[in-house]
């Protein structure tokens, strides 16, 4: 009997002596870094010593949002010199409760400041967020951060409805039955007031074109995203769009003889003799000023949207081969007019209904403020013209 | 109206066919006795293969001058992604068969590691081409629909029935044979026997072993020629990252849905197709598109009870499915 109690208490002794043995240095270094992190904010981190981490919900092999994504981590490691083990990459994480343990992981490895980049992550980086103040914490595309009260939590997106705009321009100009077709993910205002955009743009320069809608009801599932797009020109439409991340909606276009207008990524290379532009965006531009930032102690902006005037929003090269001809002239001067003010996307009259029902109007000689006062897109109307097909 | 549903055929038959390849692979494979849940990773492989099949031979003629055969890439995506599939199943056949393992577990590790095998792959291949992973003309030419000379000009029955990719009429006559083959042939029916009692069929002289390695071999095959559909049909020759995206699964659901009938696979994996993709077709107002969505499981629920309340011998389950044969168990 003694000789097990004596056992249990060896035992017992054994696990108190490794868990301190662990946990001394572990403590240590931790304190360390909380030192040197809470003066950053006013002093700000030396740039070999800063840790950069980004949660993605795919990887950049997806050609599409990630890969974008990933091209704007490139530019600003290049931009400020950064060595690679100075950021830290988390991919395919799913918007659900890994995502919470993916930002915990990143905080532990000792990232000063971290990208989530889809929208499903908000909840879990505001709570992270609110966890750990010493580590800023920054949310593409989200809505929350004016009102969560946060001083480390920040959104930040581009204005894409000024490049759909100009895409819908080419697609305006191309389209044979004036009938377009967009693929779209889910029914959220940033899926809305892209194919708004995209749809005025069309009718800016065709005013008998109308547009028909499907979701997909998924950021990206290729199979669903060819069988919408079919579906869509089965019905009559002769260009396709998506809010989707794959080249699935190209490449059935293609197939099916029609065209298309991508998203993200240059996809001509993928449907050639579909594929006639993308609009996208240079996250480069936000990633390099918010690392910047911290080196020098300076304050993240609490909401950030620069668009097509900044650079943040550009389009891929036309492609001649198939583009209407008086394509590229047509989007040059509006995109003139847009980087001057003089062109207003949502311009009055506009009459929308929102999914829930309710009725928006913008009047005469009005224009609807789209992402200036917040950094994500609010416009959730659907215009006359448009036709959600569910 | 006529025009949509001739569009959700259409569109039914391009979206049942991965499933019905897949789901007859998966029939070849249970008639043996073998459970293999990994069909969904056969089908990646067998995507990426077929894919990378074709792409390599293309870049091997055009850089060597010359100009590809879309048929002969087509026959070459084909038989590599046979062989990956049949590669799959093999290493699940050794594992279950001569090494006895636990096949459901066999079954989900195989499909994990397909599933990292033709997205690491295609992301390889993706990388060292400078972005995309993407077939040329005439092979996508190759796998898009055909035009019958005479057939394909008949109104409304030309397009519903003779301008699809060659791959649907090749799923056909797989159906076709195999049902043939349950039937009516003798190795068929020394199949089904080894699949029923194991220890009986090899009572009776039937080398079980050999069958079972040949049906799940052949079987994963079938399967893998499914993915391939999904990388060079529905995405159009061009590698999309987790473009199989559970295919695999709805076509392991078909299996019981057709209850382990090739015919009958046939008109199910139509029915399946097309309530997958029924709602970008019929729409009932105020009918959310995740309701659309359940409309395939539910079938198959509703099947499952159907024919558990039946209780028929014939279209049930493998008897030994799912167990592994051991000789001196007996």
């Amino acid at each position: 009997m003694n000789k097990k109690i004596v056992s249990v208490f060896l035992c017992a002794a054994m696990a108190v002596t490794l868990i301190a043995g662990c946990g001394a240095p572990a403590a240590e270094t931790g304190g360390n870094e909380d030192g040197g992190s809470s003066t950053a904010a006013s002093e700000g981190i030396p740039k070999d010593e800063i840790k950069v981490g980004f949660v993605h919900i795919s990887d950049p092999s997806d050609m599409g949002y990630t890969y974008n994504q990933d091209l704007g981590t490139q530019e600003m490691q290049e931009a400020l010199g950064l060595s690679d083990d100075q950021i830290i990459n988390k991919y395919n994480v799913a918007e659900d409760a890994s995502c919470d343990t993916a930002l915990r992981e990143l905080v532990d490895a000792g990232c000063n400041i971290i990208f989530a980049t889809s929208f499903g992550f908000e909840d879990y980086v505001v709570e992270v967020a609110r966890e750990y103040p010493d580590v800023q914490f920054c949310h593409a595309t989200g809505y929350q951060a004016k009102d969560a009260g946060l001083d480390n939590f920040h959104n930040y997106f581009a204005s894409i409805y000024e490049g759909r705009y100009l895409a819908g321009i080419a697609a305006g100009l191309k389209t044979e039955t004036n009938k377009l077709g967009y693929v779209a993910a889910f029914p959220f205002a940033e899926v809305i007031s892209g194919y708004t955009a995209f749809y005025l743009g069309a009718k800016s320069v065709n005013p008998d074109v109308t547009m028909e809608i499907m979701y997909t009801n998924s950021w990206n599932d290729p199979t669903v995203e060819s069988q919408v797009a079919k579906a869509l020109i089965d019905r009559g439409c002769d260009v396709i769009s998506q809010h989707s991340d794959s080249t699935a909606p190209a490449t059935t276009a293609e197939d099916n003889g029609v065209w298309q207008v991508g998203y993200n990524n240059d996809m001509i290379e993928a449907a050639p003799n579909a594929s006639l532009i993308s609009p996208r965006i240079d996250w480069g531009i936000y990633v390099t000023e918010a690392v910047q930032a911290m080196i020098d102690g300076e304050e993240i902006p609490t909401d950030w949207c620069k668009g097509l005037a900044d650079g943040a929003v550009y389009l891929s090269p036309l492609n001649e081969n198939i583009a209407a001809e008086g394509t590229q002239e047509a989007i040059d001067e509006a995109a003139e007019k847009i980087k001057s003010g003089e062109l207003h996307v949502f311009a009055g009259p506009l009459k929308g209904v929102s999914p829930d029902g309710e009725e928006y109007e913008v009047p005469e000689g009005e224009y609807y403020h789209e992402q200036e006062e917040a950094s994500a897109p609010s416009w959730l109307y659907i215009i006359d013209g448009c036709t959600v097909v569910e | 109206m006529l025009n949509t549903l001739n569009g959700l055929f259409i569109a039914a038959v391009l979206a049942g066919t991965p499933l019905l390849l897949g789901a007859l692979g998966e029939i070849l494979t249970e008639k043996s006795g073998n459970l293999n849940l990994g069909v969904e990773g056969m089908m990646f492989m067998g995507a990426i293969t077929g894919l990378a099949g074709s792409y390599y031979y293309e870049q091997a003629v055009i850089s060597a001058g010359g100009n590809p055969n879309g048929v002969l890439s087509a026959a070459i995506a084909l038989l590599t992604s046979f062989l990956a599939g049949a590669g799959g199943a093999l290493i699940y056949s050794f594992l279950t068969i001569t090494l006895r393992a636990n096949q459901n577990v066999t079954g989900l590790t195989l499909t994990i590691f397909g599933t990292g095998f033709g997205n690491f792959f295609g992301e390889y291949i993706g990388q060292k081409a400078g972005g995309y992973v993407a077939v040329s003309e005439t092979t996508k030419k190759a796998f898009s629909g055909l035009q019958i000379p005479g057939l394909s000009d008949i109104p409304v029955i030309g397009p519903l029935l003779f301008e699809y990719n060659w791959l649907v009429y090749f799923a056909i006559i797989v159906a076709v044979v195999m049902a043939w083959f349950f039937n009516r042939s003798r190795v068929g029916l020394n199949l089904r026997a080894v699949g029923e009692d194991p220890a009986t069929a090899d009572a009776a002289g039937i080398n079980t072993t050999l069958y079972k390695y040949l049906a799940t071999v052949i079987g994963g095959g079938i399967c893998g020629i499914g993915g391939m559909y999904m990388s060079m049909v529905t995405t159009s020759g061009v590698w999309v990252h987790d473009c199989v995206s559970g295919y695999g699964w709805l076509a392991v659901a078909l299996v019981i849905f057709a209850t382990w009938s090739p015919a009958r696979g046939i008109i199910v994996a139509l029915i399946f197709g097309g309530l997958t993709i029924m709602r970008m077709y019929i729409n009932i107002p105020g009918l959310p598109a995740q309701i659309y969505d359940m409309f395939p499981y539910i079938a198959t629920i509703l099947v499952l009870v159907i024919t558990s309340m039946r209780q028929s011998r014939e279209h049930a389950q493998p008897k030994s499915c799912g167990l592994n044969y051991f000789r001196e168990e007996r």
